[in-house]
């Protein structure tokens, strides 16, 4: 029990662009010695490459494999989440206000919108002809000037949505089109482990 | 009107706009847009600017839609309009086709996951040439 060492890796770090991630940020460090918890957490893990970009996932082998690299007497004990999220946080890049205002003017515009045809049962032609009269104080039978850019603006919205635009950043959030494909590759994924293994469930009349 | 009736009217119609006001922000959470919205500009503090945002909107939109009021402004002012309530819509019709999982399933199914942007792009498109076609052409035609 003397030797053992629990480790537990945090969830998400954030560290500077360069840093060298040491164990001691990466997870919690528990041991009855002291003095080897201090020199556990200075063990550097990994180096931050500019070719990482914004994420990198130390996983629990590579902690254990330091621990024992330093002591391999020790007894790891691994506790808690199977790996460390290390976000790099580079200089913040000011959002520019008009940014801002564009996506709090959508918001605005889209809500009035909605709640409008929703009181018109989704009439948008009527909807459309009330607002051109409101705003100019002119009727017209087809409001054209409201309509082109309206119809644009849903090809826009969508391909917004799905972020097809500004692929080329320095991040790696995924798109949520990424998201749904890996959700669903993970319910397969779980069928199958529960499905394709017959030793997974025992029915009554199984021999 | 009596007392009594007026409470009552005030009563019924403050009602029914508490329950369409929360089926409408139910709505918009359930699709994500606005923090999809602040993901892709990097505003996450500003959620509660937008929040507020959608509100104002729903309650603009509400007044000016039960009033009829008449601004007599220049006609121009309706193009940018039209084309953030087209962004909203299309928005709304992309997170939609999300939460139906249609995307993952047809990428599996008929083996086209290198191609998927084209056949999403294909939806875009086929939106914006539907709603031209419906606004310049069939509401002269077929009603």
């Amino acid at each position: 029990m003397a030797n053992t060492v629990f480790i537990k890796p945090r969830h998400r770090v954030q560290v500077e662009p360069g840093a060298a991630v040491t164990l001691g940020q990466a997870a919690q460090i528990a041991a009855a010695d002291g003095e080897l918890v201090e020199r556990l957490r200075a063990v550097p893990l990994y180096r931050v490459q500019p070719s990482d970009k914004t994420i990198v996932i130390i996983d629990m082998m590579q902690m254990v494999k330091a621990v024992l690299d330093v002591d391999e007497s020790l007894d790891v004990q691994m506790v808690g989440p199977s790996q460390t999220i290390v976000e790099v946080v580079y200089e913040k890049r000011k959002v520019p206000f008009v940014v801002f205002l564009l996506v709090w003017l959508l918001l605005f515009v889209g809500s009035a919108m909605a709640i409008m045809n929703f009181h018109e049962d989704v009439s948008m032609q009527r909807v459309h002809r009330h607002l051109y009269e409101m705003i100019t104080g002119q009727t017209v039978d087809k409001p054209l000037l409201l309509q082109i850019p309206y119809s644009l603006g849903l090809g826009i919205g969508m391909i917004l949505f799905f972020n097809h635009w500004f692929r080329k950043r320095i991040n790696e959030e995924p798109s949520p089109l990424e998201v749904e494909m890996f959700n669903y590759q993970q319910a397969i994924d779980q069928y199958v482990i529960l499905h394709e293994n017959k030793e997974s469930m025992r029915h009554l009349d199984d021999a | 009107m009596t007392t009594l009736e007026i409470l009552l009217v005030v009563f019924v119609g403050f009602a029914g706009g508490l329950a369409v006001g929360t089926g409408f922000v139910a709505f918009l959470v359930v699709l994500g847009v606005i923090p999809r919205l602040t993901q892709l500009t990097k505003t996450m503090k500003r959620i509660h600017a937008y929040e507020w945002g959608a509100v104002f909107g729903a309650l603009v939109g509400g007044w000016v839609s039960l009033r009829h009021s008449v601004f007599h402004l220049s006609n121009y002012w309706l193009a940018p309009i039209g084309l953030l309530h087209g962004i909203f819509v299309g928005m709304l019709a992309a997170a939609l086709t999300e939460v139906l999982n249609v995307w993952p399933i047809l990428a599996k199914r008929i083996g086209v996951d290198e191609r998927i942007v084209a056949l999403l792009m294909a939806i875009a498109f086929g939106k914006v040439a539907g709603s031209l076609f419906h606004w310049l052409y069939f509401v002269d035609h077929f009603r």
